[in-house]
């Protein structure tokens, strides 16, 4: 059992979120509020759309008037568990990458290898990103006028995952191989060999023992570096799952995400920057407190592989009580009680 | 000279790979093999004959090394401009942190990771209410919230804004590092020789995780090159992720990405050179 404060409240702010954009798909339809003009009792007007954050509207409201804190609430489900599921992938992938790097290769194979694949650290991940991902999400226009998109929905969150998952296997392959590697050469290892163990057994009793709960941690890492991507795709009108933007030449409507998930948001209210902040920064917010969670998630796991062994229970009693003999405020004192 | 042989493959395997990589959309788009191969060959002879490139600027076809050296050595000022700035002050604010008691380091490590948290939009978003809003309040324009046009400089903005965050990377990996070095018998040893702490803790505490602090810097300086690509956008600023995002074809994104690429290579093969020189000394054990 994890006993870290901070995994749980990571955990559960992430489970919070999910599970109540399911709820709100499954009982309310996910019906997002409509509220264009606003009266008081004696129906006289007292606001009108876009309504900044308020007790009614914890997020404020855009330009035609939607409750922006629902459209929130639809879309969780969808970035977080993209995040989630790319950065499984991620890791998976690079775990798999790995395995023959660590346990097939030479010291100075690896090391080379290592060394060629670190260039990898300068290929910046979201213009490649940006740049691959444009032909897929943007809706392109044929020669009749009529829009349409070169992959059907799922093929393109499918797209997505995929590369957003192999742009980094190569970094995050030879960084887990380096881990396995540290593993390998630990003293009990020899001992395993010696005792007769196959490569098998090794892998499977002593390095996955190791090395699960640092995939974990990489885990929470990925996740994070996944929704950075999502802001910076979103700022740049990609959305995930596909850009629905307007062609028509007069009044276009400005590109919209099609299934409200945040990196659309983010894209889509970032434009009221400077007349209603508010509203445009509270899907980027949304966005901070899911990383926030995840980190959160990452630290108290690290904390909690630090500390397992460690007994709870009996708090350490304070050594003795004759330590505790106070001397007063004599002119005359001695040092060691003090701890000097 | 076995430094240098190693360089060169590592170079071209990153051109390589960019060149490659500038190829997919259009494998992606017409799902034809030999299609992708023409194309990267084409890339590939365009990136030899840099000279001779051309790109469209307002829908005229101009020569791309004629324009492209101001605005590739102004997104390089403000690249190495704010990794350095970043790297000093964390620095610098490691080592008085280091100097606290545990139980404020234990909140400044909190702190840490909830700003490390911060999505980069909001940073930047943040930063420009926050010069409107001290112009509003007060009427001084700390700096212009955006660049006017080509000819138009600013360095304080996107400096500031690409610096935050590397910032909080910097110093919450230095404070780890460092602090799992405190707990080496060395240190203890040079305490009880007499030698102040904070001697101790600059000279050879961080001599010791300067290496870790190395490759950390090659992550944080990948973040921040996607980040360029944002505060050019944001800022209106004319630089070079400026000219290649308003122009996305794949022979500009090659070009582009290996002009960015190569002096922080040269710097960082030179700063891995000094470090294993350095450091080699330590390691005969």
């Amino acid at each position: 059992m994890i006993r870290s404060f901070k995994f749980w409240i990571g955990c559960s702010i992430l489970f919070g979120l999910i599970a109540s954009s399911f709820i709100f798909a499954i009982f309310f339809d996910s019906e997002v509020r409509q509220v264009q003009l606003l009266y008081d009792e004696n129906k006289n007007l007292i606001g009108a759309a876009p309504f900044d954050p308020s007790l009614m509207f914890p997020l404020g409201t855009d330009r035609l008037g939607y409750d922006i804190s629902h459209k929130i609430l639809q879309g969780a489900k969808f970035t977080l568990l993209a995040a989630i599921t790319t950065g499984v992938f991620r890791v998976l992938l690079s775990f798999i990458v790995a395995i023959p790097l660590a346990f097939y290769m030479p010291d100075k194979v690896r090391k080379s290898f290592d060394q060629l694949l670190s260039s990898f650290y300068f290929i910046p991940l979201t213009i490649v990103a940006v740049f691959i991902l444009s032909p897929i999400l943007n809706e392109q226009i044929d020669a009749q006028g009529n829009p349409y998109f070169i992959y059907s929905f799922i093929e393109r969150i499918g797209l997505e995952v995929v590369i957003l998952t192999l742009l980094v296997v190569p970094l995050l392959g030879s960084m887990i191989g380096n881990m396995m590697a540290s593993v390998l050469k630990e003293d009990f290892i020899d001992g395993a060999h010696l005792l007769g163990a196959s490569r098998w057994r090794i892998f499977r009793k002593h390095v996955m023992p190791h090395l699960l709960p640092k995939l974990i941690i990489v885990w929470c890492q990925q996740c994070v570096q996944v929704l950075i991507i999502f802001v910076h795709l979103g700022y740049l009108k990609l959305f995930f799952g596909g850009t629905d933007i307007d062609f028509s030449p007069f009044m276009a409507d400005p590109p919209k995400s099609l299934s409200n998930e945040w990196s659309g948001l983010v894209g889509d209210y970032y434009t009221l920057i400077q007349a209603n902040p508010s509203i445009a920064l509270g899907p980027i917010i949304m966005f901070g407190i899911a990383i926030y969670s995840f980190q959160l998630m990452g630290e108290g796991f690290q904390q909690h592989i630090q500390t397992r062994h460690v007994k709870r229970g009996k708090k350490a009693k304070p050594r003795s009580k004759n330590n505790t003999v106070t001397v007063g405020k004599t002119p005359f004192e001695f040092l060691q009680n003090r701890g000097a | 000279m076995r430094i240098f042989k190693k360089l060169i493959l590592q170079l071209s395997l990153t051109i390589i790979s960019i060149i490659l990589i500038s190829g997919l959309p259009d494998l992606i788009m017409n799902k034809d093999v030999s299609l992708y191969r023409d194309k990267i060959t084409a890339v590939f002879t365009a990136v030899i004959k840099l000279n001779e490139m051309t790109y469209f600027n307002q829908g005229k076809e101009r020569l791309f090394m004629g324009d492209i050296w101001e605005p590739y050595l102004y997104s390089l000022t403000i690249l190495f401009g704010a990794l350095i700035i970043a790297f000093c002050i964390a620095q610098l604010l490691t080592w008085c942190t280091l100097m606290l008691p545990l139980f404020i380091r234990r909140v400044v490590k909190n702190l840490l990771t909830f700003l490390e948290s911060l999505p980069d939009l909001l940073v930047f978003a943040l930063v420009q209410m926050g010069i409107v809003f001290i112009y509003k309040k007060t009427g001084i324009l700390i700096s212009n919230v955006a660049s006017l046009g080509a000819d138009d400089r600013i360095y304080f903005v996107p400096i500031a804004c690409l610096m935050i965050l590397p910032l909080v990377y910097f110093y919450k990996m230095m404070i780890l590092l460092a602090e799992e070095e405190l707990q080496k018998q060395y240190v203890e040893t040079s305490l009880a020789k007499g030698l102040r702490r904070i001697y101790v803790l600059i000279v050879h505490v961080t001599r010791n995780t300067s290496e870790g602090i190395f490759h950390f810097s090659k992550s944080v300086l990948w973040f921040m090159i996607s980040n360029l690509l944002l505060v050019e956008i944001i800022f209106n600023i004319h630089g070079l992720t400026h000219y290649m995002y308003h122009d996305f074809r794949p022979e500009m994104l090659a070009a582009c990405l290996i002009l960015l690429v190569i002096p922080f290579f040269l710097v960082y093969a030179l700063f891995e050179w000094i470090i294993t020189h350095f450091t080699r000394r330590g390691e005969a054990i």
